[in-house]
């Protein structure tokens, strides 16, 4: 395995066989579990741009930093803030936390599911509380990211290497032909995220312990004007924006629980938010 | 071949792309006090201080470090928090003790009289299965006594 | 004068008899209080070395030409090695050797749990014997894994004969009660995960071995590698300086020891085999699952007439049976009492002792469903423990050697006194409670342990023992009794231990056993030293002069004192009490649990470090919340799999979910418990945490949790069973 560290976008190798490489708070845990391979690893680090100004966030800036920025929206700040633990804030990368895995049991510990090519969802007939309560039929996964949910909720657009669009293009449901949750192409960058400033926004996360841990369910909710969007973490394998009731939600028997705690903290947020 | 700068001191150390500085510290650098626990990034034990930064040192990789000054608990032996972890009693195996004292002195440097939930929120990721943490908070209170 | 005799000595609840040298123990007790030393806060000895990282723990070893090795263990709860082949990966770069099925009886190829080890490769470092490993051609027969303990029951898979225990006349004692209440109760596989993983680096020396091991027993792992390996015990030298926490997981030498000693003989090299993060969620032990099916019968003035419980220990592939019953038959006074213990046996991995095995689990079944006869009779929880109070020993009609359980509900009126208030604060949404359960466990320790105390002409001392701290701060207690006895100061004081070579026999540490057994050893070589120094100051007719000056003489002499520990009081129950008072808030919507005060009361006879003993206190109390609250070991339904292999994914308590913990000790000596009056306390502040704070629960919310750990689910089920019971009982006709 050889590192290569570019100083521009043009410097950038070719993808086949190489991971792209941040704070690698994801990268190098499944590069030594197994779960990714790559002959080269890339760090784009003086690629991919840091700092915040106004309403724009180099992608590059960690999660520490987001937390500590004034000027950025509340939720924004609170889903970094509630997120992983200090040391993880201080490595990860805005782009690695949007992009990060399922903490999924069955799919860290390389069970040959669905997201890994497979044909079945283990979760599905085995443990699931941690699991989705939304679009769960294919694959049971959970996004983990109290981030991604929190600039849902707030509109926000990503720029890439390639492209600019709405961060729900960002994410797709993994299907019988593609089993990605990313819409990312190869050798595509993350750049920037735009961030308009709300009026009002909260982020509320219920987890296993007080600190350090995934959300089982997290709700990011943001009003502008008459317009209230609500999203959230830990139901479904992507960033959900809730569109309908909860009533639309689709538990499975471990997980019912989650359908009581994300209505319960949809109420809150917005009540938060008056 | 990586150079590193830990404590101070300038190291070329000889390992393969994939080496993280958890072992780099440990086996080629043979400094200890380092301590790897799980080698996942999730219970803090390797805590070192990267640019004064506390990071996790076992996810690491030693290749990307990249002129960067790293700082381990053998070059904080003489702060006066490791004085202030034994007179309050804030370890008991002491595994996850460097690490706890790592972490802890980035919280005081940054913020020297940190509150209860401020010390909370910034030691969450160093876990100690002993159950230290009562004391733990107390040390980093009273670590300028 | 020495004599031989045979004694009986305890751990953990199991006895056994032992054959005791015993010299004369005349030391009388020191007086109730604090002392010079004894009874003072101390800081740890060794503090400096663990907080700089300058401690040496087995993890740390690096020896000349060591090697490393990864075990192959099986990724099936239940199967077969139809065929292995393990010559690709020794032909591998820096493959020195490899084992299978076979070599040694601790690798198998019949598989009867996740983590079974199967084979063996060590390479020049460890990266390399992991790809080895990936080389190993091996293929399975996969068989269905019996994995529910109940099932196992039905067909009669146990590892044992069912325990039945009886006392009176359990049927009488029902039909005699106003009240009866029963329950289900079930708790959960909670895993150690001490922070250094199990570990051993194996190096043959000459005609012997050397055996450095993460352990809480040096003195076991020498009898287990010496039998095993057919060498004799005094050339098995086993070394364990620091280590990183077992709570009982720790105990014996586990498969990773062998192998490593195979592999050193193998290639003339030491060899570490140490568990990786992983393998110690799957295969270093665990407390295991139960299942617990109570009944309490009392009088409507609040006197027990009938305990009973049918306990399912899902003990896994092997292990023992922890004394789930225990509390059930020891706790209180109760005429009738009633148990049968299954220990099914799974296809899953085996327990191992952890931290008051069986007492955890079965005091929070029975104090919890004690909170709701309670309920039922109207009557104050606190005063209803008072109430059936045991005054002798029921369940084997022994008096207890000391016991201040009426002094520790004494103490514990005041924080129990604080509900209404804590109560009061309640709103809509999230409620607060308070609530108690007693604490009941062993701790005597017993003999044999031994001691040596060399005093030089500076006056200075240190204790030898080859015992190890597991992280108790108990080296730092034994310099507290030498110093204390020796009459100099603490700081004159070290301690050197941890090295079966270097010093005399040591106990486990374990069953809260080390201070009650190292400790009155210690004073007595501290107090035979002291002997000969009186002896000499005497014989110059300087009777009163100050140790420095009597020992000023000596320049390269020295004198010697020898310890050992004396007998256990014959007759006697050696048991530690305690009561612990818990207030919870808890969010009826969202199922989100608080702990925010804990104060734990514990009886263990003479304290001798206060500040070590209240470290102990909290951390039993932080390891409690984490099994109430938020640890679980996990496997898929289907296959037995275990799905908690990460400590992301089994979640430990952070610093973030400590409530307020405040520690009082009753410090009454044990009049009849050697020259110290000590018990231990590594285990006792574990043991009632999880009742206390379901019973807050239940103060608080009127929910029946019935399941550790509390999880959001359980919570939300048991408050909605609640509100369920409260519209019936709303709706009902008076």
């Amino acid at each position: 395995m050889e590192l290569q560290r570019p100083s521009s976008l043009a410097e950038l190798p070719p993808a086949s066989n190489s991971l792209l490489l941040a704070g690698g708070t994801e990268v190098v845990p499944l590069l030594r579990a197994g779960l990714v391979q790559a002959e080269t690893l890339v760090d784009v680090r003086a690629v991919v741009p840091r700092g915040v100004e106004g309403d724009r966030i180099g992608a590059g800036a960690t999660l520490a930093e987001l937390e500590r920025a004034a000027g950025l929206p509340d939720a924004l700040r609170e889903a970094c803030r509630l997120a992983a633990s200090p040391q993880l804030r201080n490595m990860g990368t805005l782009a690695g936390n949007l992009l990060q895995s399922t903490r999924c049991w069955y799919w860290r510990l390389n069970w040959p599911c669905r997201l890994h090519g497979g044909d079945e969802c283990f979760a599905r007939a085995g443990r699931h509380r941690e699991h989705a309560i939304f679009a769960n039929d294919f694959c049971a996964s959970a996004h983990p990211s109290d981030v991604a949910a929190a600039l849902l909720a707030l509109d926000a657009t990503v720029e890439t290497s390639v492209r600019t669009m709405p961060l729900a293009d960002l994410y797709r449901l993994p299907d019988e032909g593609d089993p990605r949750t990313t819409t990312l192409g190869d050798g595509e960058l993350i750049l920037h995220v735009e961030v308009p400033q709300p009026e009002r926004s909260v982020y509320l996360k219920a987890m296993d312990r007080k600190r350090w841990a995934f959300p089982l369910v997290g709700v990011a909710a943001v009003r502008n004007g008459d317009t209230t969007r609500i999203a959230l973490a830990g139901v479904a394998p992507v960033p959900w924006l809730l569109s309908g009731e909860l009533d639309g939600a689709t538990p499975l028997p471990e997980n019912r629980y989650k359908v009581d705690v994300a209505r319960a903290l949809v109420r809150r947020a917005l009540a938060a938010l008056d | 071949m990586p150079s590193v700068e830990v404590n101070g001191h300038p190291y070329d150390v000889e390992a393969a792309v994939g080496t993280t500085l958890a072992e780099a510290l440990r086996d080629e650098l043979r400094l200890t006090g380092t301590k790897i626990a799980c080698a996942e990034g999730h219970c803090g034990a390797c805590t070192v201080l990267v640019d004064g930064t506390p990071a996790l040192s076992c996810i690491t990789l030693l290749h990307a470090l990249d002129g960067a000054r790293v700082t381990t608990i053998e070059g904080l032996r003489d702060h006066p928090m490791v004085a202030s972890f034994v007179r309050a009693d804030a370890l008991q195996c002491g595994f996850c003790t460097p690490g706890q004292i790592v972490s802890a002195v980035a919280l005081v440097e940054a913020t020297p009289d940190p509150t209860s939930d401020e010390i909370r929120h910034a030691m969450a990721g160093n876990l100690c299965r002993c159950g230290a943490y009562p004391k733990i908070e107390e040390a980093i209170r009273t670590w300028r006594d | 004068m020495a004599r031989l005799i045979r004694t009986e000595k305890e751990v953990e609840g199991r006895y056994e008899e032992v054959w005791l040298v015993v010299e004369e123990d005349a030391l009388d007790q020191w007086p109730q209080g604090p002392r010079e030393v004894v009874g003072r806060p101390a800081t740890r000895v060794d503090g400096f070395e663990r907080a700089r990282g300058e401690a040496v723990y087995t993890a740390d070893l690096q020896l000349n030409g060591m090697l490393h090795t990864a075990v192959l263990r099986s990724p099936h709860a239940h199967a077969q090695v139809r065929r292995i082949d393990v010559s690709k990966a020794l032909s591998l770069p820096g493959v020195h050797a490899a084992i299978g099925p076979g070599d040694i009886p601790q690798l198998t190829d019949h598989c009867g749990f996740q983590g079974a080890a199967v084979a063996a490769v060590c390479a020049d470092t460890f990266a390399q014997a992991r790809a080895a490993l990936r080389a190993i051609d091996v293929e399975w027969d996969v068989r269905e894994p019996l994995l529910d303990p109940d099932e196992a029951v039905r067909r009669g898979a146990l590892l044992a004969e069912p325990r039945v225990r009886e006392r009176g006349d359990f049927e009488r004692g029902l039909a005699e009660a106003d009240v009866v209440v029963t329950g289900e109760f079930r708790t959960g596989t909670v895993l150690h995960n001490s922070l250094e993983t199990h570990q051993a680096v194996v190096q043959w020396t000459g005609d012997g071995v050397d055996v450095h091991i993460s352990t809480q027993f040096i003195w076991g792992i020498r009898d287990e590698v010496s039998s095993e390996l057919g060498l004799p015990r005094d050339k098995v030298r086993v070394v364990c300086h620091y280590m990183g926490g077992g709570f009982g997981a720790k105990n014996d030498a586990g498969d990773y020891t062998f192998v490593a000693a195979e592999l050193a003989k193998r290639t003339g090299r030491p060899v570490r085999c140490a568990l990786t993060r992983r393998e110690e969620n799957l295969a270093a032990g665990n407390r295991n699952a139960t299942v617990q099916r109570l009944t309490i019968g009392a009088t409507s003035d609040g006197k027990l007439t009938a305990l009973g419980g049918d306990y399912v220990n899902a003990v896994g592939w092997d292990g023992w049976l922890a004394p789930t019953d225990g509390p059930l038959h020891m706790l209180y006074a109760c005429p009738n009492v009633r148990s049968t213990l299954y220990g099914a046996k799974l296809n899953t991995p085996p327990m191992k002792a952890f931290r008051a095995p069986g007492f955890v689990e079965g005091t929070f079944g029975l104090e919890t469903l004690l909170d709701e006869l309670a309920a039922k009779l109207d009557l104050d929880p606190l005063e209803l423990r008072r109430l059936n109070h045991a005054d002798r020993d029921a369940s084997d009609d022994r008096p207890y050697s000391s016991k201040n359980l009426l002094e520790c509900y004494r103490r514990a009126q005041a924080h129990w006194d604080r509900r209404h208030d804590v109560r009061s604060r309640s709103t809509d949404t999230v409620k607060r409670g308070v609530g108690t359960a007693s604490q009941i466990w062993y701790g005597g320790g017993g003999p044999p342990s031994y001691a040596w105390v060399r005093v030089g002409s500076d006056a200075r001392a240190t204790v030898v023992t080859a015992m190890q701290d597991i992280g108790t701060g108990t080296k730092t207690a034994m310099a507290q009794i030498a110093a204390e006895e020796l009459g100099i100061p603490l700081e004159h004081v070290t301690v050197s231990v941890g090295d079966s070579a270097r010093g005399p026999y040591a106990s486990i540490s374990a069953g809260s056993s080390t201070t009650p057994s190292m400790g009155p050893a210690v004073r007595a070589a501290a107090a035979d030293a002291r002997r000969q120094i009186d002896e000499i100051a005497e014989q110059r007719g300087t009777p009163d002069a100050p140790i420095e000056e009597v020992v000023s003489l000596l320049e390269d002499a020295q004198i010697l004192g020898r310890g050992a520990r004396g007998p256990n009081p014959t007759g006697m129950q050696v048991l530690t009490f305690g009561v612990h008072v818990a207030e919870v808030a808890v969010d009826v919507e969202t199922g989100e649990i608080w702990v925010d005060r804990v104060a734990a009361i514990h009886d263990v006879g003479r304290v001798i470090n206060p500040l070590g003993a209240s470290s102990q206190i909290e951390g039993g109390v932080i390891q409690g919340i984490g099994h109430t609250l938020s640890e679980e070991r996990l496997f898929d339904p289907r296959t037995g799999a275990i799905l908690t292999t990460t400590l992301d994914a089994y979640r430990l308590p952070t610093i973030a979910d400590v409530p307020e913990i405040v520690t009082e000790l009753v410090d009454v000596p044990d009049e009849h418990l050697t020259n110290l009056g000590s018990k231990g306390l590594g285990e006792p502040p574990i043991v009632p945490v999880a009742a206390a704070i379901a019973n807050a629960i239940r103060d608080a919310t009127g929910a029946e949790v019935r399941q550790l750990p509390i999880t959001r689910e359980e919570l939300l089920r048991a408050l909605h069973e609640a509100a369920e019971r409260d519209r019936r009982g709303a709706a009902a006709p008076v």
